[in-house]
């Protein structure tokens, strides 16, 4: 399938195809024997791959958050917003929010669980009507002390200049406590085994050289019961919004990237990595291979987005 | 040695800064600027670029080792003493990439020895 749907869109790429249909065949699920992988449609070798995706993001880190709106017309906050819903964390949550850039999914992370907080701190003195003006004045102060009630959010991304970004955005929106930034590889955590109860990897893991090494390290720095979340691009189940987004994606995007961002490549780059990301059951079992269990998907917007989910148990 | 705040109080109310080499200014005014340098210089937080969040350092390993690193706050680095690798903060976000990582000069001397 993955095969004639690329011959559709790429047909001046016939050489590609055949590396990617041998690729296939070799049983690698998108490298070659080498130690080769892609770049959109290029291949290039998994050395280069690092580097060139760091490329693109540095040039783009400016003005990321706008292009992200102005792409996906605004509906890319709903995604978002989607998957902290389904996360639905609780306060005392440690996050690992991995390729995290400039901080989006860490501030509804934070505003989530202010929200739960508020709503924690108000059901219990409800619940504790005859208290003395003592106890209600230290569980106020309680509240206040630990406003996110233990929980921590951990930004780690490759690309320094993405996190200068969201350091700043933070910083402008009044984010301080509970949240980090660290500068790391996801194939090569920096964190020790068994540390967070939730790992999130937002529109990341397609940039990812081998994703078979960051869903191992993504098992590995979770806790047992630790849950694994990954919104990704992936591929539309319907065919005339297929046309449509290929369209789109193909004509109008590069060109919003020219005019905004004054950078073509890399927004070329970005829409050609979603069309070689695996569609949503190839990479549900490259996450049940890695040893996480009740592997679900759900697609959003018609399979143009969709939220991966497993658990370390 | 006075503390941290006794001295504050101390370098504002003398015309005379708190134990550095400089000559004592004439005005109260002088001293009390030299208070305040004094004062940035220990807090760090709020004029320069942020400090290292302790809070990190609970998380932190090495990538390569997966052993806890320690912060240095000389050099602003997280050492691995055991590879002999210093990772770098840059404006209060560490850099844990290896190849952004330098040799400490202790390794450097163990392979001149060899």
């Amino acid at each position: 399938m993955g095969v004639t749907a690329c011959g559709a869109l790429c047909g001046r790429h016939r050489q590609l195809l055949l590396l990617l249909a041998r690729g296939f065949c070799s049983g690698f699920r998108r490298f070659s024997a080498e130690g080769e992988t892609h770049f959109g449609f290029q291949t290039v070798s998994e050395a280069e791959k690092g580097e060139k995706v760091y490329q693109v993001f540095e040039s783009v880190a400016k003005k990321y958050d706008v292009m992200n709106d102005s792409m996906s017309l605004g509906i890319h906050r709903l995604w978002k917003d989607i998957l902290l819903h389904q996360m639905n964390p609780y306060p005392g949550t440690q996050l690992l929010d991995v390729a995290g850039g400039t901080g989006d999914i860490a501030f509804r992370f934070i505003n989530y669980i202010r929200s739960q907080r508020e709503r924690q701190v108000q059901q219990k003195l409800r619940s504790h009507q005859n208290l003395s003006w003592q106890e209600i004045l230290k569980s106020y102060q309680e509240g206040e002390q630990k406003s996110l009630g233990g929980s921590h959010v951990v930004v780690c991304d490759i690309n320094k200049e993405m996190l200068t970004v969201g350091k700043q955005k933070a910083c402008h929106l009044g984010y301080s406590e509970g949240l980090s930034w660290v500068v790391g590889n996801a194939e090569e955590l920096p964190f020790n085994d068994d540390k967070f109860d939730i790992y999130t990897i937002a529109f990341g893991i397609r940039n990812v050289t081998l994703i078979d090494q960051a869903l191992k390290e993504a098992y590995r720095v979770l806790k047992p019961g630790g849950r694994f979340l990954c919104l990704e691009f992936s591929q539309v189940n319907n065919p005339l919004i297929s046309r449509i987004y290929d369209l789109y994606s193909f004509q109008i995007i590069p060109v919003l990237g020219e005019i905004i961002a004054g950078d073509w490549k890399s927004y070329q780059y970005l829409v050609e990595s979603i069309r070689r990301f695996p569609a949503q059951e190839e990479f549900k079992e490259m996450i049940e291979d890695t040893g996480f269990l009740k592997v679900e998907y759900r697609n959003v917007s018609s399979g143009i987005v969709a939220i991966h989910s497993g658990f370390k148990l | 040695m006075l503390s941290r705040s006794g001295g504050r109080l101390v370098a504002s109310a003398l015309p005379r800064p708190r134990g550095s080499p400089q000559p004592a200014p004439a005005a109260a005014g002088r001293g009390f600027h030299a208070g305040t340098a004094a004062r940035q210089a220990a807090d760090g937080a709020q004029e320069q670029p942020k400090p290292f969040d302790p809070v990190l350092l609970e998380f932190l390993v090495c990538p390569l080792s997966k052993k806890p690193l320690r912060y240095e706050e000389s050099t602003n680095e997280l050492i691995n003493d055991e590879l002999g690798i210093a990772y770098p903060i840059v404006d209060g976000i560490p850099n844990m990439i290896p190849q952004a990582a330098r040799m400490t000069d202790k390794k450097k001397q163990e392979e001149e020895s060899e």
